[in-house]
């Protein structure tokens, strides 16, 4: 049986771990590699990392950071930030990525979406999108949500689906950082749109969170806090789901 | 003592690089020495071939022409010489691939490469699942029966032999998930993502006489 992920989420700056809303009151957290060495023998299902500050300067860091951690852990690696253009992804996959998450430039450009799932193929191309409620609606923000745009979120969903997007990792600004739950409405309002994979971001406090995530039918639980100030481990994560019935990796 | 040689083909199908990295671990202080085929090769020089495969069956049928190592690798496979393909390094050793169009495979064990055809399903097979031994062979001892792999694959092994088949996988539907035949062998999952477990088949290949 398909087991439901938890992944661990880290958001970097050149090689160091970070936590800070909006690059406000930015704390260091800890090394990038030792993190990520540490949550891939810990039972993580897959790591995720993000170049939340991604500047020219700073970018041969992070891509360096990419390669060491590649090195050390052997279970999937999602990297994303800052990817603008088609040699942005096959840098980050030579690199020792294995999926490479897109976001504001697949909005700007969708084009491109198409253009990275043909030339490397639908499973590495991951769709990130952050959806706030604006309105009736929810639509869709780029640019670390900063900027609201046109696009309604079920039918962007649909949208990179048909473009060649292997899996979609939503961010729900709206919940994100509040630790209150994941947006479940949110959540199951795509999952229900369309049939590629979809992973659940932004909210999670308390351990049944996770399990209501699964309940929308995402197949990804993804976290940051919770695991990085050590209020959760992995394993408690699991075994806790396995306990509701959840099929987990133990 | 000479030191054995063990292939691993880049077919520039995915990036090779984190097999290389599970393989160099598992070979430091061993009788084998790694060697990245690029380009047309002497089969009779190889002791074990690795296939990583990620993306498109076509692609990667078209990349092994187009690089020159088809011919030596169907030859290095009718002389029944150990390989591991994984991914669609396994797939490519059906008879034809249903992807797009219908492109003819190496025909070392026989099938199809079909889609999942179950609409509810989410494709694709993403996350780890459980691989149940369906025969005993060295390269899955007892202590890999029931354990997680990493799978990630939208396309199938179907109208398969039952004896072609070590290992299944339940998606919908059981599919097989390991296949194999003499030294031949395919996982259908990713080993080198695949932690200790992963690491563990990989070795086994390695240490098989």
């Amino acid at each position: 049986m398909l087991k439901t992920r938890i992944i661990p989420c880290l958001d970097v700056i050149e090689n160091k771990v970070v936590k800070g809303v909006n690059f406000k009151n930015i704390r260091v957290m800890g090394s990038a590699v030792d993190m990520a060495n540490y949550y891939s023998s810990a039972g993580a299902d897959e790591l995720c990392m993000l170049d939340i500050n991604a500047s020219y300067q700073k970018r041969k860091t992070f891509i360096k950071t990419v390669e060491s951690i590649a090195k050390v852990i052997n279970i999937p690696f999602t990297v994303g930030g800052g990817v603008s253009a088609l040699q942005d992804i096959t840098d980050l996959l030579n690199a020792g990525a294995d999926k490479v998450s897109i976001n504001s430039a697949a909005v700007k450009n969708p084009s491109l979406i198409r253009k990275a799932a043909l030339k490397h193929g639908s499973q590495c191309i991951v769709v990130a999108i952050d959806g706030k409620r604006h309105g009736r609606q929810m639509r869709v923000f780029v640019k670390g949500g900063r900027e609201l745009t046109k696009k309604e979120l079920v039918s962007w969903s649909k949208k990179v689906q048909s473009l060649g997007a292997g899996e979609i990792l939503l961010t729900s600004m709206d919940t994100d950082g509040v630790q209150n739950g994941f947006d479940s409405e949110m959540l199951k309002k795509v999952t229900k749109n369309v049939n590629i994979p979809v992973i659940a971001s932004g909210g999670v406090g308390e351990l049944n969170h996770f399990y209501l995530g699964h309940l929308t039918k995402a197949t990804g639980l993804l976290a940051a806090s919770v695991f990085h100030s050590g209020k959760f481990k992995i394993t408690k994560v699991k075994k806790y789901l396995s306990s509701k019935g959840v099929p987990v990796r133990l | 003592m000479k030191k054995k040689i063990l292939g691993l083909i880049d077919g520039q199908s995915g990036n090779i690089g984190s097999i290389k990295k599970a393989v160099k671990d598992l070979i430091r202080e061993k009788p084998y020495q790694l060697k990245v085929i690029k380009g047309n090769f002497n089969p009779n020089r190889f002791d074990k071939i690795i296939l990583p495969g990620q993306g498109a069956f076509a692609t990667l049928m078209f990349n092994l022409k187009k690089l020159k190592i088809l011919n030596p690798l169907k030859q290095y496979l009718q002389n029944n010489k150990p390989y591991l393909g994984i991914c669609v390094g396994m797939q490519i050793l059906s008879d034809e691939g249903h992807e797009d169009q219908i492109v003819k495979g190496l025909s070392v064990i026989p099938g199809k490469i079909k889609k999942f055809s179950n609409k509810k399903l989410i494709i694709p097979h993403m996350g780890w699942n459980t691989v149940l031994i369906s025969k005993k062979d060295p390269i899955i001892k007892n202590d890999l029966n029931e354990k997680d792999f990493y799978f990630v694959h939208s396309y199938i092994y179907e109208n398969i032999k039952k004896e072609n088949i070590l290992g299944l996988t339940h998606y919908g539907k059981n599919f097989p998930s390991i296949v194999n035949k003499g030294n031949i062998y395919g996982v259908q999952f990713h080993p080198e993502k695949s932690h200790k477990n992963g690491l563990k088949l990989i070795k086994n290949f390695i240490m098989k006489s």
